[in-house]
């Protein structure tokens, strides 16, 4: 029977994985005491062992390391939980295992992150579509069985449940969840399993959703910028009292859980944004962005052009390529807001504005764009992929004059199209 | 199923020997063992296979005071109500029905795992469901899935061939059909 101890902070969802497994197989689990977030998995000690830094670890009584939840309960697991002597009820078993990481762990962080004040609201996130997305396929599974892997309870039930945890607690209000009764029927059957129980104390069903907070969120920033995470207090207000000492681990570690969550999920803009990489050179898009809102485009182009860092920055002319198709002027005026929207995290680091030319059914869509670096910026992330090849796009030569033509009639929203269609409307995005 | 069958297919079950099982002149079932003797009458017989028995389904019925005394209203349930009715069309419709309700937000008839309570009443049911047509089994979905997974078990179908419930899983990913 295997024994050991596990490394990790009280109440990590990913923890109760093993935890669970080992309550099933009657292994002997110690978990670390003195255990604290940021200081003992920061160690130099802890991170011989374990060389990611990141817990739950586990190490056994024989002095062998394991990393990564999953395989931690593999292993503290028994037959049953393995998915038994059946390859193919072992296989579902791992499909499920990662159906939970790729799909329930991404979008429940995205959807719950923010709510606990943890990451920024996100504007346009496809979050709760996502949520509820993995929650229809897994009701529509479990209208049919019992349990996700054969006819027993095996680790994809116990690993899927773990990754729910946070939604059923914080969002999954009743009306929330009554679309999804079988997946309602699994989650409380899974709970209510004296092996789960053993784990997962105290919990309860959401009640009513949290509410996206700013000042909840800039009170976290504000106390990871201090440096001092002991001090931070416990999103959830009602509990504060009584867990005040417990508080600082349990928010570090949530932050924690952000490292591993997925990088396009885990938005954090600083640390992910792809133009970090770049050198900054002199042009600030801050400035020029206000100077452009507030000024007459009589004052602020010539000021762009003043300021513009050749070789640094670089100016793009992007024309939609299937202007055929556009049809009525509101449609197309959404296609630019929509493409605008999907390249939020660009923004920092890039100006454009997106002009209309034309009307209903006759209509080009076309527009001039600067930002960092020198390449075409939509290959740097995956995010920005979705609509810059319906573009076709061209680099301008900054020192130009019909570079600088081009970039004044589109700032200042005038002039034609290249077939004369009269301009209709802007969008700037910035 | 009679229920000198019903009592030794729980029996195997339990991984309890079910010793010399039959009717007696009164037509109840009896049960005679070398450990406790003869006795009489179905949920009085269950009782005593769960006493002999250290199986998970035993154990699990009695958890607690609430849940043996919730599994013996069902197995009083299978024997008054289940066993009877499903011999009349109308009552049969009904009571899957209502199983079918019940089986929307639990797994198991009591607690959160299998008890002696799903073995009565699933070899209660199990002529009925044998006898609905697969459109009548789309019907009763969630009972359906109870009914599968217990019928999956080694120890609950004893080698008897599966009831299919395939066309429910063609349901499954049917796009456009009734739900």
């Amino acid at each position: 029977m295997s024994t050991g101890t596990l490394y990790t902070y009280p109440e990590n969802f990913r923890a109760y994985k093993a935890l669970i497994a080992a309550q099933y197989s009657g292994a002997k689990v110690k978990v670390a005491d003195n255990f604290k977030f940021g200081e003992t998995n920061k160690s130099a000690e802890f991170l011989k062992k374990f060389p990611s830094g990141k817990v739950p670890a586990f190490e056994t009584a024989e002095g062998k390391y394991l990393s990564e939840s999953n395989a931690i309960a593999y292993f503290l697991a028994n037959e049953q939980l393995r998915g038994g002597k059946c390859p193919f009820v072992q296989a579902q078993v791992q499909q499920w295992i990662s159906f939970a990481d790729n799909e329930i762990v991404p979008a429940s962080c995205a959807l719950v992150f923010p709510l606990l004040g943890i990451l920024p609201q996100q504007k346009n996130t496809t979050a709760k579509q996502d949520v509820e997305g993995v929650l229809a396929q897994l009701n529509q599974k479990l209208l049919n069985v019992t349990y996700l892997a054969g006819e027993r309870i095996t680790l994809a039930d116990i690993i899927v449940f773990s990754s729910l945890l946070h939604l059923y607690e914080y969002v999954l209000e009743p009306t929330a969840r009554a679309a999804f009764g079988n997946v309602n029927r699994w989650f409380l059957t899974i709970l209510n399993q004296p092996q789960v129980q053993a784990v997962v104390k105290d919990y309860k069903l959401c009640e009513k959703a949290l509410v996206f907070d700013p000042k909840k969120y800039a009170e976290f920033q504000a106390k990871q910028g201090g440096g001092k995470p002991q001090q931070q207090q416990k999103p959830k207000d009602e509990k504060k009292p009584k867990e005040k000492k417990e508080a600082a681990p349990k928010k570090a570690a949530e932050a924690e859980e952000l490292d591993a969550a997925d990088e396009a999920l885990a938005l954090e803009p600083k640390s992910k944004d792809p133009f970090d990489a770049m050198p900054k050179g002199t042009f600030n898009f801050d400035d020029f962005k206000r100077v452009y809102s507030n000024e007459e485009e009589a004052k602020s182009i010539p000021y762009f052009f003043e300021k513009f860092d050749a070789e640094n920055y670089s100016i793009w002319f992007g024309e939609y390529k299937y202007s055929q198709e556009l049809s009525k002027v509101f449609m197309s005026c959404n296609l630019i807001t929509g493409m605008f929207q999907r390249l939020d995290k660009m923004r920092k680091q890039s100006f454009a504005s997106v002009c209309l030319f034309g009307e209903d059914n006759n209509s080009t869509i076309s527009g001039v764009w600067v930002w960092r670096g020198q390449e075409l910026a939509f290959p740097l992330s995956p995010d920005w992929q979705i609509d810059y090849e319906t573009y076709d796009w061209k680099k301008l030569d900054a020192k130009s004059e019909e570079t600088k033509k081009l970039v004044t009639q589109y700032f200042s929203w005038s002039g034609t199209d290249k077939d004369g269609r009269k301009f209709n409307q802007g969008k700037i995005f910035k | 199923m009679c229920d000198v069958a019903k009592v030794q297919k729980i029996a195997h079950c339990l991984g309890v020997a079910p010793g010399n099982v039959q009717l007696n002149e009164e037509q109840v079932v009896t049960r005679t063992s070398a450990k406790q003797g003869a006795v009489a009458g179905f949920a009085t017989i269950l009782e005593s296979l769960a006493n002999e028995s250290k199986s998970e389904t035993a154990q699990n019925s009695k958890a607690t005071r609430e849940v043996e005394a919730q599994v013996y209203q069902w197995i009083e349930f299978s024997v008054l109500y289940v066993a009877p009715g499903s011999k009349d069309r109308n009552v049969a419709k009904q009571l899957l029905a209502e199983l079918n309700k019940l089986f929307a937000t639990k797994s198991y008839l009591v607690g959160h795992f299998i008890t002696l309570a799903d073995l009565a009443v699933y070899y209660a049911i199990y002529d009925l469901v044998k006898s609905l047509s697969p459109v009548d089994k789309e019907a009763y979905l969630n009972l359906s899935r109870w009914f599968d997974h217990l019928q999956n078990r080694d120890d609950i179908h004893q080698g008897e061939p599966l009831l299919n419930f395939t066309t429910i899983y063609l349901h499954g990913w049917a796009t456009g059909t009734h739900i």
